[in-house]
């Protein structure tokens, strides 16, 4: 299992009074070429987790195995750069992290970084870009001028122009209006089926994990309670109630059909699927 | 970030803690005053001791304030050379290589570094005990008889405590950056010249860009709820004077004209 966490534990500010548990003994793996979602509330201990997949946090006690390296405490942070090449990390509201005169420039930055040449660089700036759906037209203007969902998709083509074969992403649609998140999360999607990324979501949002993800993570209070897939966590209902999760329209809609006598079919969690088999139910 | 001591405020509970900003601001400013009081080594024995014993009584502990001087080591140890270099007065102290070191060369840097140690000792023992919104509401009344002349008093204070206000959050956002800038390959630690200056720059031009948006928004947001500079208004917090605060200020005055006393008439 190339992504996996052992034992492993982070403490903010250790050895002071505002030291913080932030990750107690996670053990955790993750299964590659998937889409995962990281889900719990505020303060579970989502943010910290990532960190660790590119050793932006090294664990404080534990290892996390990222593609056949071992990340302890005890790397030196001179070791961990090329770590970075193969997980791209995109932060909460990265339109923030722009900088360059240009868009094409900036796009180029993260595999200048990383040692690509200029020529190829560009080339991969330019491909990206087109991948998450930027006119090629606007790549010579200042991202600072450009709306906030176009910075967004610039940001995230900054991260995957350095061709990671993991991409993590902090709360990508969070900000963004249902149009815009909704095509942000199909972009995973196509990033998933189509350039076979590994992609680890961070997200509040149960319809994004039920129409768009494969496995899902739950976080609580620094640990991971549940590891399983999509399928299977939103059809234990008992499960579900105990960790306080809101679950998605569709299928309390289901359930409320059910308890009304009308069970449908399982595995249904998209909309039409769902019409479809009310309306072949209701037809005679 | 926490371990810079310097102008740091450490919330304890003292006598000194309690006492009225504005006075301490005041006494501060004598104090100042004392330390440029040509009285010698011995008036710095007596200011040194007050002030040693002001920030015992602070409760403050003797290696933070150890801590918020050490940013001066380094200036230090640059004056002590030139002063070896330049100042040729005094006896000759020893001398190796040809190269003589005089008495005065090292009299004068002890002397410059009693001088820094105490005024740095004074500012802290104001800052240490007194909230950074308490100096800026102290500051705005103490400013306010100038007003006559045009003076902003209550901009200035609205200004300073909106930039202690932000210090922490951006902090946060420095850190932010960075770690989404190190997703990207900036490494600020290795590297060449010319990449870590785009490393430098990677960082302080989101920095600034998020800046000019919180203020804008600051403002915004202020406007919003009708603020307006001039009007006059009152204050939740009441600052009040009590009559430790007169004895302090006593006492302080005492030891400034006891200096004096000390410089020019003994």
């Amino acid at each position: 299992m190339p992504i996996a966490f052992e034992k492993v534990s982070y403490t903010y500010a250790p050895g002071t009074p505002f030291s913080y548990a932030a990750l107690k003994e996670v053990d955790l793996a993750i299964e590659m070429g998937k889409i995962t979602a990281i889900i719990g509330p505020t303060g579970s201990g989502k943010s910290t987790l990532v960190q660790h997949l590119n050793a932006l946090l090294q664990p404080s006690d534990g290892q996390v195995l990222v593609l056949d390296r071992i990340i302890t405490h005890a790397d030196k942070p001179k070791q961990l750069k090329s770590l970075r090449k193969n997980v791209g990390l995109v932060f909460q509201f990265p339109e923030y992290q722009l900088f360059e005169e240009t868009v094409l420039k900036d796009v180029m930055f993260g595999p200048l970084n990383f040692g690509v040449s200029e020529e190829e660089a560009k080339k991969r700036a330019m491909e990206t870009l087109t991948v998450v759906g930027i006119d090629p037209s606007i790549a010579e203007k200042s991202p600072l001028d450009l709306s906030g969902g176009q910075k967004r998709r610039i940001a995230i083509a900054g991260i995957l122009a350095i061709d990671p074969k993991v991409l993590v992403l902090d709360e990508p649609t969070a900000g963004l209006d249902p149009q815009g998140s909704k095509s942000m999360m199909q972009l995973f999607t196509q990033l998933n089926r189509q350039y076979e990324k590994t992609v680890l979501i961070v997200t509040h949002d149960m319809e994004h994990v039920l129409n768009y993800c494969d496995n899902v993570v739950v976080m609580q209070d620094g640990k991971c309670v549940t590891h399983q897939t999509v399928k299977e966590f939103f059809n234990d209902g008992k499960l579900l109630h105990e960790l306080n999760i809101k679950v998605p329209n569709v299928l309390r809609f289901k359930e409320s059909l059910a308890k009304g006598g009308m069970s449908l079919p399982e595995g249904i969690s998209d909309l039409q699927t769902l019409a479809k088999a009310i309306a072949g139910r209701i037809k005679p | 970030m926490s371990n810079i001591a310097l102008g740091r405020y450490i919330p304890l509970d003292s006598l000194i803690h309690k006492l009225d900003p504005r006075m301490k601001i005041i006494a501060m400013f004598f104090l100042l005053i004392a330390v440029f009081v040509p009285a010698g080594y011995p008036g710095y024995g007596v200011l040194g001791v007050f002030i040693v014993s002001v920030l015992l009584i602070a409760k403050l502990r003797l290696n933070f304030i150890f801590r918020a001087m050490k940013p001066m080591a380094f200036m230090l140890v640059f004056l002590l050379m030139i002063n070896v270099l330049v100042l040729r007065t005094g006896y000759v102290l020893f001398s190796f290589y040809g190269f003589t070191v005089y008495s005065d060369a090292i009299y004068q840097t002890l002397y410059i570094t009693f001088r820094l140690a105490l005024m740095i000792m004074i500012t802290t023992a104001l800052t240490a005990t007194t909230k950074p919104l308490d100096l800026t509401l102290a500051i705005e009344d103490l400013l306010g008889p100038l007003k006559r002349f045009g003076v902003p008093a209550h901009e200035i204070a609205m200004m300073i405590s909106i930039a202690l206000r932000f210090i922490p959050t951006l902090i946060e956002e420095t850190q932010r950056i960075m770690k989404a800038q190190a997703s990207r390959g900036v490494d600020l630690k290795e590297g060449k010249f010319k990449e870590k200056i785009m490393a430098i720059l990677s960082l302080i031009v989101p920095l600034f860009v998020s800046s000019f948006q919180r203020a804008e928004d600051l403002a915004d947001a202020m406007e919003a709820r009708g603020y307006v500079p001039s009007a006059t208004r009152t204050r939740y917090k009441q600052l009040k004077r009590t009559l430790k605060d007169y004895i302090m200020l006593f006492v302080v005055l005492l030891l400034l004209g006891g200096l004096i006393t000390l410089a020019f008439v003994v």
